[in-house]
């Protein structure tokens, strides 16, 4: 009777597995990657920390632009990040006038599923991201420039008229826009449900997503720019962070897409199998400010609160100098767009200067400054709890307040509470790290001034709206540049949101699975360009990552 | 058991799935968020009133709450479960392409759990006082108080980084596998989970077991079969326990209940593709038709098997069976 038992507990338990294998749809059939051909990588494995969705753009944001770009174009490339972007699916673009300008496509490419890209699809793609629901794109053909016009002059050439002069039309707004296919977009009307696979130009099309488990990409072997020298990408949602590198040590992955935690640097910088290279990140660590609310609605109590952050002491402290203390202030010092003398110092003694003369002096003499009312100085800055490194700098910054006689209480929330703090403005004071397309991208921290992220629509500010009225009449790069310049003057000046520190960003990979890794400003390394052979990326600005 | 009785204890538990239900619609929403502050990030804000407005339409959450409510219920009703908000495609869809993954993980988990737990308690309870049982209660309490995402990571840093014995993430290669090696590589990154969830909920059987066996050892149905000359084993197993099966067939229940969280944990950390997983990522976005989905399958999971355990109750135990009569 027993000996019967264990093969049948044996069978049902293998029955469970074979049904859950064809429940689960697991492609237990994947298909190698082609043999490689010379200079070619069959396959890689990148282990991405969180699922972007089906890279739909309307449902995915910037922290996933190095996925939606492996399949999707832009007219230029690689970003709006560097100072000349070079063109992509555009042959060139000139500017007729102030608010005009003409654009010539590239012949031949085609889309992914075998259509011609004509100026149909740019002229459709533009007015969709005008005219549609908002994503995080639109602002650049809605706001800031507004495009009052594409005309379609024949299958490869476009006219472009603006509302106002657009001089950043082509270095801003074409290297951020990904291009769509019109004959697929066209019947969406509703883009955020939109859940089928993405049709792109770009270099490698996605043929397999699996919610919340992997991505997996095949090359596109007519590809415009030349066939991609990786066959195959596959990339495992891993979420938890220590999963992802020991995957990486033992060789379950081929590289991370998610940056080396600074207490893992030395220990991988050992290891003879995995090659560890630096980036500059393109994205700031910030204190963000409710300015609505007493009394940090005064600029002077905000630059006091400011001046009394030792930056670099956060910097050696937590990230054990694996960064930059943001000296330089907002926005990011590596953007073409940043003044280069902006600054963000700290003078303690300055800072309690400006609090007395504010009137908020320590009045009872328990070390907090109270307001002539009687109301201590005390404010709670919120932090995400899956941030580490943030919520003991969060916990530093309360020691350096303290000093200054500034009571702050840490509370932690989930990272969606965090965000939804944004839109709600239900805080004091939070924590929250801000990417390149917001702190490298001079017509987003334009539009941030009236977003309600760095000032809000309707609340007074005649100084710095009298800059944004300059900045958008301005009609040349230069002319803009300048513009843009005295904001960012101004803006440090009397801070909204007080940067903290540039991140400095590790990527580890094994070697000998790959070896053709560049950076692109504000993307890292995994980027398509780091899959492109280096005739193709050619003009485009990338650079080895350093040791 | 007549259809009367199944009827009537049936009633109770639809109650019980009304409210559960109910609270599950309930508490994705308390949470702080929504789902368009995930997808959308700090876009969300650059947004204007009438855009938000339109993209919470287009997510259905422009509804007042009870409308929602009530096409949370038709849809369970009509099997419609709806879209997720943060992939696009049908819950059910979702659920079901996760929950055979889980049914492999957790049901042999389940089962290890509390056969291992069980027995252990049972020769505690024969060895009371004796170091033997110190030990087996000080191994046992051990794993209990061990946080299940802690021993996940102890086990991954032991046995895959530096044995190298085993898989560290998944449930399947990431690059892909053919023929019986599929079943082999599944299996290979089954152990590490399972032994996470066993030690993490193999306490209550142990507790349970150990207390039900030190009260029977002292009747004296246990003094007969020992005064027969019958063998330690089968005085302890044949006797002791099996007069003692009933809190263990409770506590399996439970540990059905504990599963569910725990294994929300253990496949996180495993990157393990069950429906444990995707509750974690679906509170992180607020999904709310997700949560609400993943959610109704614990509930139904955990009430029937809570039934299953009332109905076999008489079978086990002549004396309910009397009392009902």
């Amino acid at each position: 009777m027993r000996r019967c038992k264990a093969p049948a507990g044996a069978g049902i338990a293998v029955g469970i597995l074979l049904a859950a294998l064809v429940a689960s749809g697991c492609d237990s059939s994947v298909e190698p990657g082609t043999p490689p051909g010379a200079g070619h990588t069959a396959r890689l494995i990148i282990g991405v920390a969180q699922d972007a969705g089906p890279l739909n753009i309307y449902t995915s944001d910037a922290r996933f632009d190095f996925l939606v770009e492996l399949v999707y174009d832009k007219l230029f490339a690689p970003s709006p990040y560097v100072d000349s972007p070079r063109p992509w699916l555009a042959d060139t673009a000139t500017a007729v006038d102030a608010e005009t300008w003409d654009v010539t496509l590239r012949r031949g490419v085609k889309w992914q599923d075998g259509e011609a890209f004509t100026a149909a699809d740019v002229k459709f793609t533009f007015e969709y991201f005008r005219d549609g629901p908002a994503n995080r794109y639109t602002h650049h053909v809605s706001e800031v420039p507004r495009i009052d016009e594409v005309e379609a002059l024949a299958d490869y050439r476009l006219r472009f008229r603006c509302a106002t002069p657009c001089p950043t039309l082509r270095d801003v707004t074409m290297a951020d826009l990904p291009i769509l296919p019109k004959h697929i977009w066209q019947g969406v009307t509703e883009p955020r449900n939109f859940s089928a696979m993405p049709i792109g130009t770009g270099p490698y099309k996605l043929v397999g997503y699996s919610a919340g488990q992997r991505y997996r990409f095949e090359a596109n072997r007519n590809y415009f720019m030349g066939a991609p020298t990786v066959d195959e990408l596959v990339f495992p949602v891993i979420p938890d962070q220590s999963t992802m590198f020991v995957a990486l040590r033992t060789g379950e992955i081929d590289a991370s897409a998610r940056p080396l935690p600074p207490e893992l640097l030395k220990q991988f910088q050992r290891s003879a199998e995995i090659k560890v290279v630096r980036t500059q990140a393109l994205s700031i660590v910030e204190l963000r400010i409710n300015y609505e609310r007493a009394p940090l609605n005064d600029p002077s109590v905000r630059l006091a609160l400011s001046l009394a952050i030792d930056r670099q002491a956060l910097v050696d402290t937590v990230l054990l100098g694996r960064g930059r203390a943001a000296s330089h202030g907002y926005p990011h010092p590596d953007s073409p767009w940043t003044n280069p003398k902006n600054s963000a110092s700290f003078d303690r003694q300055r800072a309690g200067i400006m609090l007395s003369e504010a009137g908020l002096v320590d009045r009872d003499g328990d070390g907090i400054r109270e307001s002539p009312t009687g109301r201590k100085l005390a404010f709670t800055l919120k932090v995400a709890a899956t941030e580490p490194a943030q919520l003991r700098i969060a916990e530093l910054l309360a020691r350096q307040f303290a000093s200054a006689g500034v009571s702050l209480a840490v509370e932690s929330e989930d990272q969606t509470a965090i965000t939804k703090l944004f839109g709600s403005r239900e805080f004091e004071l939070y924590l929250a790290e801000i990417g390149p397309h917001g702190v490298a991208d001079p017509d987003q921290f334009v539009v941030s001034q009236g977003s309600g992220y760095l000032w809000k629509k309707g609340l007074p500010y005649p100084e710095m709206d009298a800059l944004t009225k300059e900045y958008i009449a301005s009609s040349g790069k230069d002319a803009r540049l300048d513009v843009l310049f005295r904001m960012q003057t101004l803006f440090n000046q009397r801070p909204t949101s007080f940067a903290l520190y540039y991140p400095e960003e590790h990527w580890a990979f094994r070697r000998g699975a790959f070896d053709k890794w560049v950076e692109s400003a504000g993307y890292g390394i995994v980027n398509k360009w780091s899959f492109l052979s280096s005739e193709s990326r050619q003009g485009v600005i990338v650079r080895d990552p350093g040791p | 058991m007549n259809a009367q009785t199944i009827a009537a204890r049936a009633f109770p538990l639809a109650i019980t799935v009304w409210a559960a239900l109910t609270l599950n619609f309930a508490l994705p929403r308390l949470a702080p968020g929504d789902p368009l502050d995930y997808i959308l990030g700090d876009d969300v804000a650059t947004l204007s009133a009438a855009q938000r407005k339109a993209a919470s339409k287009e997510f259905g959450l422009d509804a007042p709450l009870p409308v929602q409510y009530f096409d949370y219920l038709r849809g369970i009703a009509t099997a419609d479960l709806g879209n997720s908000i943060r992939y696009g495609t049908p819950v059910s869809g979702l659920l079901a392409e996760r929950v055979g993954w889980t049914l492999l993980l957790a049901l042999p988990a389940a089962v290890l759990s509390v056969v291992t737990g069980t027995a252990l308690g049972a020769i505690a309870a024969w060895n009371r006082g004796r170091p033997k049982e110190t030990s087996v209660m000080a191994g046992i309490l051990l794993a209990d108080a061990m946080p299940a995402f802690w021993v996940g990571m102890l086990l991954v840093a032991v046995f895959s980084l530096e044995l190298g014995w085993l898989p560290s993430f998944g449930a399947f290669p990431a690059g892909g596998a053919e023929g019986l090696n599929v079943v082999g590589e599944v299996g290979k990154r089954l152990v590490m989970p399972m032994t996470a969830i066993v030690l993490a909920t193999v306490g209550q059987p142990f507790l349970v077991a150990r207390g039900a066996v030190t009260s029977s050892l002292g009747e004296d149905y246990i003094q007969t079969a020992q005064a027969k000359g019958l063998s330690t084993r089968a005085v302890l197993f044949r006797h002791a326990l099996r007069a003692s099966m009933l809190p263990v067939l409770t506590s399996f229940t439970l540990t059905l209940g504990a599963l569910a969280g725990g294994v929300v944990v253990v496949e996180t950390v495993f990157a393990y593709p069950g429906v444990g997983r995707l509750v974690f990522d679906a509170i992180r976005a607020r999904d709310y038709p997700l949560l609400q989905g993943a959610f109704l399958l614990f509930t139904v999971t955990v009430i029937a098997a809570n039934w299953v355990s009332d109905l076999l109750y008489e079978r086990f135990d002549p004396r309910a069976r009397e009392e009902r009569e």
